[in-house]
């Protein structure tokens, strides 16, 4: 029972640090990301190689993880992110479906089909953290991290340049923003970020494979960030939590047979995402009066 | 005779077959409120938006401080010195007050800002000032979105006096204030070209043109018929005949 | 030959793209508003056929269901999801996100009572009979091209002659010359809906009779109706349907060079190619960046 809830509270932990990552593309920088998935992938193929064919130790899988998913993000914002909003999610869609037809069939990185197994257990600096209580520790510790660098970025010019781009992208370039620049570097960030969460995601799970980097997972991320409420710190985590949590209240709900919990979470936080658009957009978190 | 701060030379635009600027000449002289009038889809806007970049020219050329700026993309064009408001006013709708300032004290955004902490508290007194410039200082935290119209406009302006910006390109920047409004909005903008700032306005509005302008340009589809003082401007019976719609250019 | 075959098996799938494109286009071009739920409008046209047939219904009344499942749902969902939105705040992220969800629902909804699993109409349309050496052809190819013969040029005529027609045509051009037309965008905006979907709904019927449908289903049309809308260019019907046909011929002949996995991820490197080089498509408008 104390295994299944560590569990439980290391992944909303982890989910925690994807949908933080993600709240940087579109709470911030109002990149309208429905790929984050891959990048969390990328993040947790990575990890999970360098494990498997190096060492299993979590800080450097993870600068891995963050690294390969900053660099690969390059890929859809350099020619993604000059074009308007219908084409940008066109082209995300697409890396979406590209993404994960390339996870399924390069055996030699990333297992294929099967994907990969056995990853072994994490340790830090030669320490063991593999069990469940110092790894959920480990994970705290790293959305802590993600959570100060996310704040620092957001509060310094940087962020504010982001967050004027959001709000009206040509003003912004009269004011001599670098709108290309500034996109392609915050999806870096974000992408970044969301590696880390994958590679730890990796880690928890001993194994990787392509189920859960689909595109539904990068729906159930922005349903995170977007219930949770945009553009706050807090409000992913509570998207995070939120979502997590639901499948596991459902078991308690006696007319809902195991094998369709899944599809009865998805059925709620759709019809949530769509009744809060109408209600309240800016989600639970957010600041309240949107006109 | 000033010095000449921005130049245009037979600059012009054309939209597949339609000629939407026609090889426009115009000089703003530092310290000079210049009024771009005419009617609607006389090609204004369209000349403010070749001089920033926006638009690419079809012909002609565009010189800042000597130096040519056409092909250059708009956010290096603010860097050098064109402040420019847009008449949808676009402000930063879901930012406070302050930071739609501070933004624009920021062109380049980088993480560090160059000056460490004496810097950034510059930063901030500019921030301060231009707000009680505009009478905006007691609204800092406000989002922008929750202004009243009044007070989004004098914010449009608080942005372009942030930017230390010499030459302002405003676009209906006084429209639909109420006279008190108007009268502190302009007295602003007097200050500015006070201190050698060159304003290039489009305006409709006849009174804003007589208390403010040095000079008007009058433009009708893409040409301009006429540049002089307010005076002789607004006695050409012809041109007043063209700005009311009776007659157009060329009949 | 197999060229010949795959060709065949091309044109009946760049069919069925075809339409569902120009139905997302037409909506699209005409509300300005991004139905990524179209996708939904499918999945229940294509199961309540399906659902319709299991019960035994006479197969053209259970059409008729379909089309009035499908055109109540994009309807209902443009009135009470896409215009309080619109209404209030509208910006293209809300719109969006709302549409993802009512996507997601209704794909959960179906996923719940019909399972995960494609299911199929058996029907006699499908079986094919040799024609020539190598090639196999079944009448439903035939039908496809019948059908969409017929449906576009009804679109096309209604755009082009009736009041309503180009009343859809200035709702997004020019909303002021409607009052000239005596229409209100609010109706118009219901009309873009009802026949951008009823057009999705003999792709999902012939879909069901053939490779079978699923709820997932929903999100793979709504990619290339996506595709095809921008490769045909924005704005553009033709050009929707035109590189809807052409991206289902392509999908199928590429499988001579590529393993079959990857004649998907072809499709939306195409897709890229276009958003990078030639964002107006092929007959688009110049768009704004």
């Amino acid at each position: 029972m104390i295994n299944y809830i560590l569990n439980l509270l290391t992944l909303a932990t982890i989910y925690g640090i994807a949908a933080s990552s993600l709240n940087v593309l579109v709470g911030y920088a109002g990149i309208f990301s429905i790929t984050h998935a891959i990048f969390f992938g990328i993040g947790a193929y990575a990890g999970a190689q360098f494990a498997l064919l190096v060492v299993p130790d979590i800080f450097l899988a993870s600068m891995i993880g963050a690294v390969t998913s900053g660099v690969l993000s390059l890929l859809l914002a350099l020619p993604a992110l000059r074009v308007r909003g219908e084409y940008f999610v066109a082209a995300g869609l697409g890396l979406q479906m590209v993404g994960m037809t390339i996870f399924s069939e390069a055996h030699t990185l990333t297992g294929g089909h099967g994907g990969l197994v056995g990853i072994p257990a994490a340790t830090l600096a030669g320490f063991d953290v593999s069990t469940p209580g110092l790894f959920l520790v480990i994970c705290l510790v790293a959305l802590i991290i993600s959570l100060v660098v996310i704040r620092l970025l957001m509060r310094s010019s940087f962020g504010r340049a982001l967050m004027s781009i959001r709000d009206n992208e040509s003003a912004a370039e009269s004011f001599g923003k670098n709108v290309p620049v500034l996109k392609t570097l915050a999806m870096a960030v974000g992408c970044a970020i969301a590696g880390v969460a994958g590679t730890l995601f990796a880690f928890n799970l001993a194994f990787v494979n392509v189920e859960s980097f689909t595109l539904e997972q990068s729906i159930l991320m922005l349903a995170m960030v977007v219930i949770g409420g945009v553009g706050t710190l807090s409000g992913p985590l509570i998207g995070a939590i939120f979502l997590l949590l639901l499948p596991a209240v459902l078991t308690f709900v006696p007319f809902i047979p195991p094998t369709e919990i899944g599809t009865v979470q998805q059925f709620i936080y759709g019809s949530l995402m769509a009744v809060l658009m109408i209600f309240k957009p800016s989600g639970i978190a957010g600041k309240t009066g949107d006109k | 005779m000033s010095n000449v701060l921005l130049s245009i030379r037979g600059l012009s635009k054309n939209f597949g077959g339609l000629a939407a600027v026609q090889s426009v000449d115009m000089d703003l002289q530092e310290g000079i409120v210049t009024a771009l009038a005419g009617p609607n889809g006389a090609g204004k806007t369209t000349i403010f938006n070749l001089i920033t970049g926006n638009l690419v020219a079809s012909s002609g050329a565009v010189t800042l401080n000597g130096k040519s700026i056409i092909g250059m993309k708009p956010h290096r064009i603010a860097h050098r010195g064109i402040a420019r408001s847009f008449q949808d006013l676009r402000l930063f709708t879901h930012m406070s007050v302050r930071d739609n300032v501070l933004v624009a004290l920021e062109p380049k955004s980088w993480f560090w800002q160059p000056g460490g902490k004496a810097a950034w508290k510059k930063r901030l007194e500019d921030v301060d000032r231009a707000l009680e410039t505009t009478g905006l200082s007691k609204l800092a935290e406000k989002r922008a979105v929750d202004l009243s119209y009044a007070e989004t406009k004098f914010l449009s302006l608080a942005r372009i006096l942030a930017t230390g910006s010499k030459i302002w390109l405003l676009d209906e920047p006084a429209s639909g204030l109420d006279l008190n409004s108007r009268t502190r909005f302009v007295n602003i903008l007097r200050q500015a070209t006070a201190q050698g700032v060159t304003i290039c306005l489009i305006e409709h509005n006849l009174d804003v043109m007589t208390q403010l302008a040095d000079r008007i340009a009058f433009l009708d589809q893409g040409k301009k018929l006429a540049e002089d003082v307010p005076a002789n401007i607004l006695r050409d019976p012809e041109l007043i005949a063209i700005y009311f719609g009776k007659s157009q250019s060329g009949h | 030959m197999l060229l010949l075959q795959l060709l065949a098996s091309g044109i009946q799938t760049g069919i069925l793209y075809a339409l569902t494109a120009a139905g997302f286009a037409l909506i699209f071009g005409a509300t300005r508003i991004f139905h990524v739920a179209h996708g939904a409008t499918f999945v229940i046209a294509g199961y309540a056929f399906y659902e319709c047939i299991q019960l035994g219904i006479w197969w053209p009344l259970a059409m008729l269901v379909s089309f009035v499942m499908a055109i109540a749902s994009g309807v209902l969902m443009a009135i009470f999801i896409y215009r309080p939105i619109q209404r209030s705040e509208g910006s293209f992220f809300t719109v969006f996100v709302a549409a993802f969800g009512v996507s997601i629902a209704i794909q959960s909804l179906i996923q719940y009572f019909f399972g995960r699993g494609s299911v199929t109409v058996s029907s006699a349309l499908t079986k094919s009979s040799k024609v020539m050496e190598g090639l196999y052809l079944a009448p439903i190819l035939a039908v496809a091209i019948v059908v969409a013969i017929v449906m576009f040029t009804a679109v096309v005529l209604f755009l082009e002659k009736k009041n309503a027609g180009l009343g859809l045509r200035a709702l997004s051009e020019n909303p002021r010359l409607l009052e000239a037309f005596g229409l209100d965008s609010k109706s118009l905006t219901v009309l873009a809906f009802a026949i951008g979907s009823a057009l999705v709904v003999p792709a999902a019927i012939l879909t069901s009779i053939s490779i079978g449908i699923q709820p997932s289903s929903g999100s793979r049309v709504m990619l290339i109706s996506l595709a095809a809308t921008i490769v045909g260019g924005i704005g553009s019907l033709r050009g929707a349907a035109l590189a809807g046909l052409v991206l289902g011929i392509f999908e199928n002949l590429v499988i001579t060079v590529v393993d079959t996995q990857w004649s998907e991820a072809v499709s939306f490197f195409i897709l890229f190619a276009f958003i990078m080089f030639r964002p107006n498509g092929m007959f688009g408008a110049t768009v704004k960046r």
